[in-house]
Order: structure tokens, then C-alpha cells, then sequence
């Protein structure tokens, strides 16, 4: 028999585990979300390849350009549309409350939340270069094989992250959906996802260039590029994508909540920061 | 289970409590104490500010001011190992639909360091048969039992159970009540909110009873608003050779006919029943009928809130 004295916190990594596991598990179980991040990008790209079947993008075959850039849009949806959509709902059915009032540090839940964008998105990703091998003729550049998954990989993390920050302003469950495709759909259209801009104005390059989708997308299709040598992202492009990474960490520190309804600074409650053991509804 | 020594020493501790939500005050210095292995009910009707002065307990809401410790810990610090203490029994709390009920247990088992036998405690919260089943299939009642069976699996030291057996049906709040009682027998803190004043009078070491966002009175079941005493009622008649006799201890409400009912509301039944009987003996004589009533919790209840026709709920 144990006393009290011997209680001591289960191992911080297993409750990540653990919560990497119920995720997936959930993704198993209710597919939809998966689904779609694989069956849009695969049929945009199936439809897009079949408009612009010899239209060459920076003198790659059409499917060579697009296969990457379709599993740029991969990662938007597992990571950034998904996670705002399912994280909302969890946050307003009271699923988070109920966690809220176990030991799951705040941090072990994102952990699995990210654990379940990321195997979404390796798989997503995996169903449409297969797609675009197997039938647009699409050719993996080996020797940049680590540079495509370097920046699929920084791609997921920063979205996840974007997205995370995005559900402590979403207010309620209906709401989620819009606001997700409402932010990233225009995004997508101006950084190189659904089609390459070879002259855009200069505004609407500076524009994109302050977004992290441009430098992931245009770094995962130069990655399927024979003549891409080196790291494809410039140092700027590295430096948006970590520069939003950070301040969507300190959204989610700040600002992450279990409790269903609007924001405390909707509400007209002050809050004091907390980090994210931290109650957002403690003193 | 644990077994835990019981005590005086107090597992939650409120001192001054006060809640705002913007201009309403919703609880007003409330202060009370629970000791440990205890069961303490709070009852109060809508808009008491129970669900707000529990919540604040478990650490899901903010206090305005006051004190609170639930085993030494200021719940509202957040500090993980108090919720690796205490065990939440939510008014209402989502679920993963998809999920079965072993799955369910088995992953908030997977939280505590020490958790409860997972197959064990789904067969106490009787959804033994059902543990299979995914918990978009259940009832309202198996939905809530599976609620009890997730504050239960990391053993707690302090239980709160927010309206636990609402939805239940008689035989599931029976077994539901022996299943809390048991907890008290290893010597489980719980506080309790319930809608049924006879869960409250099965159950309850102790009762607050709130109103308004005061904590207006606090005893035992029995003795609540004086009940064990006050506004007793005796009964009896008298045998037809001591007709027309004046029972002492009077004055009696006098009966229509020679062999209608003396009653009396007293005070101070002892008193009263003692020279009673005492009477009656001295005359060798029996009171047919002798009967001692006294107001029901519910009564009791309604009378303190004053809102007579409110139900005991909550609503925060």
C-alpha cells in the first residue's frame, strides 16, 4: 500500500507519449479531418494537373511544382485548419475542462496534438508524392530529399503553432471553420500553394514575404527542383517562420484556456499571465 | 484504494470567500471547513453560488478574494500535484465520443503515477457490461457514472462531486450512494452538491446551505435548522379513562371529539415527553397514538432559503 508521502507525478514524457497516442487514436477513430487533409490537396492537384497539363512552372514539368506545393497545402490543413477546428470543440464541449482537472500539464496536451499534425501530414504528404510518382511522372530529388523534409517539418511546426495561438481567440465552435479557411485560404493564394506567380507586384511580395506559408511552400518545391544544391530557404524566409513560431508560443502561453466561451478580454475579465501549467482561471 | 486516517485536521479550509462576475457578487464570505474523510454537502438554490464556490475549489475559476487550501494547496495555483490529489466530478464535461469506456479510464489512468485498477473501478461504477461500449452509445446516466469512474481512477484524497447522480435512476443512485459511502470508509473527502435533499441527508457528515452567496446555515443532516429539536411535533390521545384529564406540559392543541388528537409543536421535546410520560406512568396508563415528528431536510431547507419552491440547484 502506498502512502501519500510516495505519490510522486507520473514521468512528464510518458504523459506526452501517452497523449500522443490518444490523439492518434481519436484520428483513427474519426477520420474526417484526416481525410480531408489528404483528399483535398490530392484532388487539387489531380485537377490542376489535368487544366494545366504542359504549362511549365520555373521550368519544371506542371506536376514537378505542384506535387510539393500540394503537400505545402497538406500541411496548412493537418496542422493549422484541423488543429483550430478540433481544439475549439474539444475547448467548448468541456473536454479541456474535465483535463484541466487532472495532472496533464497543458504542454504533454499540445505535445499530442502536435504528434497527431505531424503523422497526418507525413502520411498526407507520403499519399501525394506517391500520387504524383506514380502517375504525373513526378521524380524525387534525392540529394534534397533532407532539405524537403527540414522545411515540411519547420512547416508543421510553425502552422501548429499559428494554429494553436489562433483557437485562444476563436470564441466558439461554429466559428472555428471560417476563420481557419478565412485566414489560410488567402495565404495560400499569394505564397506559391495553388500556383506559382512568376512576376507578382512588389506589395504582394513583400506581403507574402511576411507570412510563413511563402518561404515553407516555395522551400518544399525547390526541394523537388534536380538543380536545388543547398538549403532552398533563405535566411529572411527562416527567420518569418521562427519569428511567428515565437510569438504564437507566447499566444499560447499567455492566453491558452480549458474553459469553453469567449476570451477573458471578451468577457472583461483581466487575467494575469500564466505559463501553460498554469490555470487560466487561477489567481 | 488507499486507506486514509481519518481526523479532525481539515482537508479544505475557506475563509472569507468572495466571488465577482463583473458587478454581481456571486459568493460573499463564504467560510467553512471540511474534515478530512468527511462527506460535506452544500445545498442552496439557483443561483446560490455553489457551483462557483466548488469550482473554485477544483481550481477552475478565479476568486475574488477570501482564502481557500484544499490540502495545503492553494487550488487556484494550479499546482499539478494538487490535481494529482483530488478527483472532479463536473456538472457537465465533454467527452470523446468515439472512445470506449475502458479507453476512456485507461487514458486518465495513464495521468497518476498511482491510479486505481481501471477494470476495477469500472465495474464499481457499475458499467461493467458496458465497457466496451463507445461513449456516444451511453445513456445519461452510464455517461455519468463513467464521469464518477474518471474522478475516481487517480485515487483521490478529495472528491468533489458537482450534482453526481443527476440522470441516475433509483437503483443506479442506491448503488451510486454505496459506492460514496464506501469512498468515506477509506476515508475519501468528499464534497458534494446534489439536487436531492435525501442523497444530502443519506450521505452528508455535514450540510452548508447557501443563499444569496452567504453560507447561511451549517450542521448535521439531522440537526439542520435545528431540526433535531425545533418545530417537533407531538401527538398522542388520551385513554378513555383519563378523559377529560389535562395532560401536563402544556397547552395542547385540544382535540374536536372525546377521542380525537392532543398535539403540540415544542421546542423542547425532551422536556415535554418527559413530563408526558411521566403523566401517563403515574396513572398506569398508555397514549395511544404517541408520536414524535419532525420537519423533513426539505422543509428544514426551505425555510432557511426562504424561497420555498426553488429546487436546490445551481446556477453558475
Amino acid at each position: 500500500m502506498a502512502t501519500e508521502e510516495a505519490r510522486r507525478s507520473r514521468p512528464d514524457v510518458l504523459l506526452a507519449l501517452g497523449q500522443v497516442r490518444y490523439q492518434l487514436m481519436l484520428l483513427l477513430r474519426s477520420p474526417l479531418g484526416f481525410s480531408l487533409s489528404i483528399v483535398f490537396p490530392l484532388l487539387l492537384l489531380v485537377c490542376l494537373k489535368v487544366i494545366t497539363p504542359s504549362h511549365p512552372v520555373g521550368g519544371l514539368p506542371y506536376a514537378q511544382w505542384a506535387t510539393p506545393a500540394m503537400c505545402a497545402f497538406c500541411l496548412l490543413n493537418a496542422c493549422y485548419v484541423t488543429v483550430i477546428t478540433s481544439m475549439v470543440l474539444a475547448r467548448e464541449e468541456g473536454t479541456l475542462k474535465r483535463l484541466r482537472g487532472t495532472p496533464l500539464p497543458a504542454w504533454a496536451y499540445l505535445a499530442g496534438r502536435f504528434g497527431s499534425a505531424l503523422v497526418t501530414s507525413v502520411i498526407a504528404c507520403g499519399v501525394i508524392i506517391a500520387t504524383g510518382v506514380a502517375f504525373f511522372h513526378v521524380s524525387i530529388v534525392w540529394h534534397a530529399s533532407g532539405y524537403f523534409a527540414a522545411a515540411a517539418f519547420l512547416g508543421i511546426a510553425c502552422f501548429f503553432l499559428i494554429g494553436a495561438a489562433v483557437t485562444t481567440v476563436v470564441p466558439k465552435t461554429d466559428t472555428a471553420l471560417p476563420i481557419a479557411f478565412g485566414t489560410m485560404l488567402p495565404l495560400a493564394f499569394i505564397s506559391d500553394v495553388f500556383f506559382s506567380v512568376s512576376h507578382p507586384p512588389a506589395w504582394l511580395h513583400d506581403l507574402a514575404s511576411a507570412f510563413p506559408v511563402a518561404p515553407v511552400a516555395q522551400a518544399m518545391e525547390d526541394s523537388f527542383n534536380p538543380a536545388t544544391q543547398s538549403w532552398p530557404m533563405p535566411l529572411s524566409g527562416l527567420l518569418v517562420v521562427l519569428g511567428w513560431s515565437a510569438a504564437a508560443i507566447a499566444v499560447i502561453a499567455l492566453a491558452f484556456r480549458w474553459e469553453p466561451g469567449p476570451a477573458p478580454a471578451v468577457r472583461g475579465l483581466g487575467r494575469s499571465p500564466g505559463w501553460l501549467s498554469r490555470s487560466r482561471h487561477g489567481p | 484504494m488507499r486507506e486514509r486516517p481519518a481526523g479532525q485536521v481539515p482537508a479544505i479550509v475557506v475563509e472569507g470567500l468572495r466571488k465577482d462576475y463583473g458587478e454581481v457578487r456571486a459568493v460573499d464570505g463564504v467560510s467553512f471547513q471540511v474534515r478530512r474523510g468527511e462527506i460535506y454537502a452544500l445545498l442552496g438554490p439557483n443561483g446560490a453560488g455553489k457551483t462557483s464556490t466548488v469550482e473554485i475549489l477544483e481550481g477552475h475559476r478565479r476568486r475574488t478574494g477570501g482564502s481557500v487550501r484544499v490540502l495545503g494547496f492553494d487550488p487556484g495555483a494550479g499546482d499539478r500535484h494538487f490535481r494529482e490529489r483530488v478527483g472532479i466530478v463536473l456538472q457537465s464535461g465533454g467527452m470523446d465520443a468515439e472512445l470506449t469506456v475502458r479507453e476512456m479510464v485507461s487514458l486518465f489512468a495513464g495521468f497518476y503515477a498511482w491510479p486505481r485498477d481501471a477494470a476495477e473501478t469500472i465495474e464499481q461504477v457499475g458499467l461493467a457490461a458496458k465497457c466496451r461500449a463507445r461513449v456516444r452509445t451511453l445513456s445519461g446516466g452510464q455517461a455519468r457514472r463513467l464521469d464518477l469512474a474518471l474522478a475516481l481512477i487517480g485515487d483521490p484524497e478529495v472528491l468533489f462531486l458537482d450534482e453526481p447522480t443527476t440522470g441516475f435512476d433509483p437503483n443506479a443512485r442506491r448503488e451510486a450512494w454505496d459506492m460514496i459511502a464506501g469512498l468515506r470508509r477509506s476515508g475519501t473527502t468528499v464534497l458534494l452538491t446534489s439536487h436531492y435533499l435525501d442523497e444530502v441527508q443519506h450521505l452528508a457528515d455535514r450540510v452548508g446551505v447557501m443563499s444569496h452567496g452567504h453560507l447561511v446555515e451549517e450542521s448535521t443532516p439531522d440537526a439542520l435548522g435545528g431540526r433535531d429539536v425545533s418545530g417537533t411535533v407531538i401527538s398522542f390521545r388520551l385513554p378513555a379513562r383519563l378523559r377529560g384529564s389535562d395532560p401536563p406540559a402544556g397547552p395542547w392543541d385540544q382535540p374536536a371529539g372525546p377521542a380525537g388528537e392532543f398535539t403540540m409543536h415544542t421546542d423542547e421535546p425532551t422536556r415535554v415527553l418527559l413530563a408526558l410520560t411521566q403523566w401517563a406512568c403515574a396513572h398506569h396508563a398508555e397514549l395511544p397514538g404517541l408520536t414524535v415528528t419532525r420537519p423533513s431536510l426539505e422543509d428544514v431547507y426551505l425555510r432557511i432559503t426562504g424561497q420555498a419552491g426553488i429546487g436546490a440547484g445551481d446556477g453558475h
